[in-house]
């Protein structure tokens, strides 16, 4: 039984689609009587079918060696298209975690949802989610992870589009397909050099060829700047960062998977990828830069954020640049850490405010206060989360920050001021955010907020004892360092960043009703971190004008240009026609006086040569 | 064998025009679909019959007619011609489905579907290169009919550009294909004996241009392309889907066997240019593209775009690129014809195309919300997101071509980007947002209306997730077809790494 489990490892990304597949019936409209909830509940089992096959797969392998299944897909010409998929403890853990919190998202989407008409599709659209993350965590080859990402493109489209009647939706929707689809097509770029040059696709070959390759520098570099040019995109780093910001718009169960393990995904291809990457010293340096220009950049522009989405989201950028600092130093289990310990708490987060929002009908920091009182439950998910996150307690997130820092200690001290700087304004960030929504007077909007139902209630709950008892899972996992080990002088450096950040957050003063001051330099600042540095404007003004007036140019050149030369020939053979009409008089003598000259034309031409 | 397809509906369109008792409008298009989907059947009998693993020219039919011009009536398939018969026969019938019921003179529009049908039949089984003009030819009769008949406002405009443009590619054909046979120094057309054919090298480069500015108008390359914008708007949705899905496929068909085949040394030496206009066709397409604002008139501009992966996979002329150059003449027949006809239930429900006046036609109450549904996944199958043919057919042409032409093929790349960002402006515009007040209260939508779009739509995934079932007809033509010729890859291919992969 359990080998055959383990053989068929490869259903459980399968389940999601199976449950996406099986909604169809409700989301066209065939099943109306029943109302879209069985649609619902159908993905719900599906996910629940995925999780309990991933645990007792996990339970035959922990502590044994990877295995690979080989799933044959299709042949053409010499190219074989073999599917590759790793079974191992941290593959499938990692399934297991996306599992588990897509189910606690789809549960939470049952409340969250509740009122929506197009309950069927968002579930249909969470499955091929689920289906494509976790497809990408066993994913053994690169072909199948860029499969992947680039469904999770369209996936994202789709839910990001999912109110699609909105605006602002709209655009998002098309910034956050257009953006990730730059990065993909990078991608693919070095995924069909890589190809040619490698003769497989699959980590293992990738690797062994990686070893031995002999590329010029240029070369190597073009390879990897190409290959981070995918998880750039989907882990919303500089400069492809600005959809997730605008993403927000979509439904929040949504925004709980794509702010904790979509991003994930795109870091873990690249980690994924990271022995092929070090071919190249210059596209690790890119990295690094990248990473910590989006850690700092990310972190200082959540803290003008007055959406409560957005204030969250931009420190997912942040954090996912302390990631991609981490594989730039080829700091690996690092960079896992962090994703791991990340995930959980900013997916709880999510939760807390997704009820927030649910319950007060607004997303506006400033229209909010003092929910303490009236939601518990959130209030502690959105404590919890936000001490996870953070450097402060011996929660997840202060032993993920702790082991950046200590793998950065030695020749890095740059990096480690960056990761100090991002704990520190996290801190000041979530403060503010906290103190907006839960601390102080009751607002208008807040007044009456009554905590959320139990579909919303029990998986936030859950999450928060999760990440309650991270330092234990981490201990259990032996991922944590012995406390008579440590280096003590880190975790004095991490906590004085962290009170640092908290003096600064409590005494932050927080103008509800008057949040742009009026004193001119820092209202400057804070518009320039409001509009996320402007960079929109400057893509605005650059990329799609100047894809617009090439469009506008070509379009001019071949209806004037191109166009008009045909129609000019066809208009010339016409007029010419009609000139040659009036040539035709009806006099005979006209008529025997051509024939004669073109007769004599014509034998003089014969008898040249006489002549 | 081969016959029946061609005969069958010519003796169906004969029957149609003929038939003494008046028929009414409706009937005459059961009678006419149900041809068809005789023919389609028999196009499945054939592929029964079809020999997958044998490369050469296989159920050859032969007769004699003029031997003294050099004309026999020689008939034959192999694994590039199979596919784009089946999609031939398959578009056809949808076609015929997706015809208004209420259609004036449907007699004539009917059987001129059926002629065009039998004439492109004709034209890929045909195994003699007169033989092959004859049909190349015929196919304009109709289809100049269909366009000047039941077309737009400005129907005779186009119907003349396109008659005068393919003639011109006609004369260019005729002139090649005597070129060849005379200075291959053979006595009759047949197309076997002219592999054999050793023209000097200038030579056949003049003959390939001659080729290649004829086909090149069919297929369409830029800049002999403004004829399909103008044929497609003014096309009824049956027709379009017919003259996107199979008609340009008679080009680039056309160029890969009677240019790279018959020709191989002049290709070789003009193929790195064949790439450059690859590049420039698919930029040009789609940047054409965005600057549209007629649904059709965009979907036409991205077909002359997805054209230029064609070219730049016969090009490369790798096994690899000729396979994903088959494999996206299939797809993207499937595609666009699937995208022209959803944008014809839109264009017959709301009464416009522009995608400035539609919106939010996703609507579930009083939209479109299937036909949109539909939409955005042909538009993201033409993206080539994976899970539909697009991406395989992409991703084959993209990495067949990579090692001869690099720089070309990452140019090419950009153009799939560049696709992304048309039909996401058609998706959003047209499909998101609020409905918009002037289409309002819009005709239900039936089932039948969905038939074509829903047929194409499952071909499209069914492909797309298991391309084994189409590229086994043509792996060992396009192992052979490509084999006279030498290619040098400019990136050396390491000899694949076997990985001791653990069974479970």
């Amino acid at each position: 039984m359990l080998q055959f489990l383990l053989e068929t490892s490869w259903w459980i990304p399968c389940y999601g689609l199976v449950g996406a597949v099986l909604t169809l019936p409700w989301s066209i409209g065939l099943i109306q009587r029943t109302g879209p909830r069985p649609a619902a509940y159908l993905n719900l089992l599906m996910t629940c079918l995925a999780l309990v096959h991933g645990a007792i797969v996990l339970r035959g392998v922990w502590h044994q060696d990877p295995q690979v299944i080989l799933l044959h897909w299709f042949q053409a010409a010499d190219l074989d298209f073999s599917l590759a998929l790793t079974i191992s403890p941290v593959s499938v853990g990692a399934m297991e975690a996306v599992t588990g919190l897509s189910l606690l998202a789809q549960f939470y989407a049952l409340g969250y949802m509740e009122k929506d008409w197009a309950l069927a599709r968002f579930f249909a659209l969470m499955g091929i989610f689920e289906a494509a993350i976790s497809g990408l965590a066993v994913s053994d080859s690169l072909f199948l992870s860029y499969a992947l990402l680039e469904i999770l493109t369209l996936s994202t489209y789709l839910l990001v589009g999912f109110w699609y009647a909105q605006p602002l939706v709209v655009t998002a929707a098309r910034d956050a397909f257009l953006t990730k689809r730059i990065g993909d097509l990078l991608l693919l770029m070095g995924v069909i050099t890589l190809s040619t040059m490698a003769g497989s696709l699959n980590f293992p070959d990738l690797y062994a060829w990686a070893d031995t390759a002999e590329l010029s520098a240029s070369t190597s570099l073009l390879l990897g700047l190409s290959l981070i040019a995918g998880p750039i995109g989907k882990c919303a780093q500089f400069p492809l960062h600005l959809w997730l910001d605008e993403a927000m718009e979509g439904p929040n169960p949504a925004s709980i998977l794509r702010n904790s393990v979509v991003v994930a995904a795109g870091a873990y291809i690249l980690i994924k990828m990271q022995p092929i990457l070090a071919l190249s010293p210059g596209a690790l340096t890119v990295l690094i830069v990248i990473g910590s220009v989006t850690a700092v950049g990310a972190s200082l522009v959540a803290i003008a954020q007055i959406d409560i989405k957005r204030a969250l989201s931009h420190s997912t950028s942040a954090y996912l640049g302390l990631v991609f600092m981490a594989v730039g130093l080829q700091w690996t289990d690092v960079a896992l850490l962090l994703l791991l310990t990340h995930s959980i708490a900013k997916a709880l987060m999510f939760m807390s405010i997704g009820s927030v929002i649910l319950t007060t009908n607004n997303q506006n920091l400033t229209e909010m206060g003092g929910l303490w009182s009236r939601m518990p439950a959130t209030t502690i998910a959105f404590a919890v989360g936000s001490l996870g996150l953070v450097g402060l307690l011996p929660l997840g997130g202060f032993w993920a920050m702790y082991q950046a820092i200590y793998s950065f200690w030695f020749g890095q001290p740059i990096l480690v001021t960056i990761v100090l700087l991002v704990n520190g304004l996290t801190i000041i960030n979530l403060l503010r955010v906290f103190r907006l929504t839960f601390l102080g007077q009751l607002q208008p909007k807040t007044r009456r907020s009554p905590e959320v139902a139990w579909p919303m209630a029990v998986p936030m709950v859950s999450l928060t004892v999760v990440a309650l008892l991270m330092p234990l899972i981490l201990h259990n996992f032996s991922l944590l360092p012995d406390w008579s080990y440590t280096n003590k002088i880190i975790v004095v450096l991490l906590l004085v960043s962290g009170l640092i950040g908290s003096a600064i957050g409590v005494t932050l003063p927080l103008n509800r009703g008057w949040s742009r001051t009026i004193y001119k330099p820092l209202r400057l600042a804070q518009d320039v971190l409001a509009y996320d540095f402007y960079v929109d404007r400057l893509y605005r003004l650059t990329v799609v004008a100047g894809i617009n007036g090439l469009s506008r140019c070509s379009a001019w050149f071949d209806r004037y240009i191109v166009d008009g030369l045909v129609n000019l020939a066809g208009l010339s053979s016409i007029l010419s026609g009609e000139v040659l009409k009036y040539s035709i008089s009806g006099q005979s003598q006209s008529y025997i006086l051509a024939i004669f000259l073109a007769a004599g034309v014509l034998g003089l031409l014969l008898t040249w040569s006489i002549w | 064998m081969l016959s029946l397809l061609i005969w069958m509906p010519v003796l169906g369109a004969v029957l149609l025009t003929v038939w003494p008792s008046k028929l009414s409008a409706v009937r005459l298009r059961q009678i006419a679909f149900i041809i068809m989907a005789v023919v389609l059947g028999w196009t499945a009998v054939v592929g029964y019959a079809f020999t997958s693993s044998d490369a050469s020219l296989q159920l050859r039919e032969e007769l004699p007619w003029l031997e003294g011009l050099g004309l026999s009536y020689r008939l034959s398939v192999d694994g590039l011609s199979f596919p784009l018969l089946v999609l031939n026969s398959l578009l056809t019938w949808l076609a015929l489905h997706a015809t208004e019921a209420k259609i004036q003179r449907p007699r004539l529009y009917y059987a001129l579907i059926l002629l065009l049908n039998a004439a492109v039949s004709g034209a890929f089984v045909a195994e003699n290169l007169l033989l092959f003009f004859l049909f190349y030819e015929l196919e304009l009769i109709p289809l100049y009919l269909l366009i000047s008949i039941w077309g737009g406002p400005r129907r005779g405009y186009a119907a003349t550009k396109f008659l005068i443009y393919t003639a011109v590619s006609g004369v260019l054909l005729l002139g090649a294909f005597l070129g060849i046979t005379w200075l291959g120094g053979m006595a009759s057309f047949d197309y076997q004996p002219l592999l054999t054919q050793t023209i000097p090298v200038v030579q056949q480069c003049w003959l390939l241009g001659a080729l290649l500015i004829g086909f090149g108008i069919k297929i369409p390359l830029v800049p002999f392309h403004t004829w399909l914008p103008d044929a497609h708007v003014e096309a009824g949705t049956p027709v379009s889907m017919l003259l996107a899905g199979v008609l340009l496929k008679l080009g680039t068909y056309g160029l890969i066997r009677y240019g790279m085949v018959l020709l191989p040394q002049g290709w070789e030496t003009l193929a790195p240019w064949l790439a450059t206009w690859a590049v420039i066709t698919t930029l040009y397409g789609a940047l054409m593209a965005i600057a549209q604002t007629d649904m059709k008139r965009m979907v036409a501009f991205s077909s002359i775009a997805h054209m230029g992966y064609i070219l730049l996979a016969c090009a490369a002329a790798t096994p690899l690129s000729l396979l994903g150059a088959i494999f996206q003449m299939v797809s993207h027949g499937l595609i666009s014809a699937l995208l022209f006809a959803l944008v014809g239930v839109v264009y017959q429900k709301t009464g416009t195309r522009n995608i400035e006046v539609l919106r939010g036609l996703l609507n579930p109450e009083r939209g479109l919300p299937i036909i949109g549904s539909m939409m955005v996944l042909g538009v993201m199958a033409s993206a080539g997101i994976p899970g539909m043919v697009g991406f395989i057919s992409e991703f084959l042409v993209f990495r067949g071509s990579f090692p001869i032409f690099p720089l070309q093929t990452l140019l090419s790349i950009i153009g799939t980007g560049l696709t992304a960002v048309y039909f996401l402006l058609l998706v959003n515009r047209v499909f998101f947002g609020r409905l918009s007040p002037q289409v309002t209260d819009l005709p239900p939508v039936t089932w039948g209306d969905r038939f074509p779009g829903l047929i194409l739509t499952g071909l499209i995934v069914l492909f797309g997730l298991q391309p084994a079932w189409m590229l086994n007809w043509s792996q060992a033509t396009t192992t052979v077809l490509a084999a006279p010729l030498i290619r040098q890859p400019l990136i050396t291919q390491a000899t694949p790494v076997i990985s001791p992969s653990s069974p479970l």
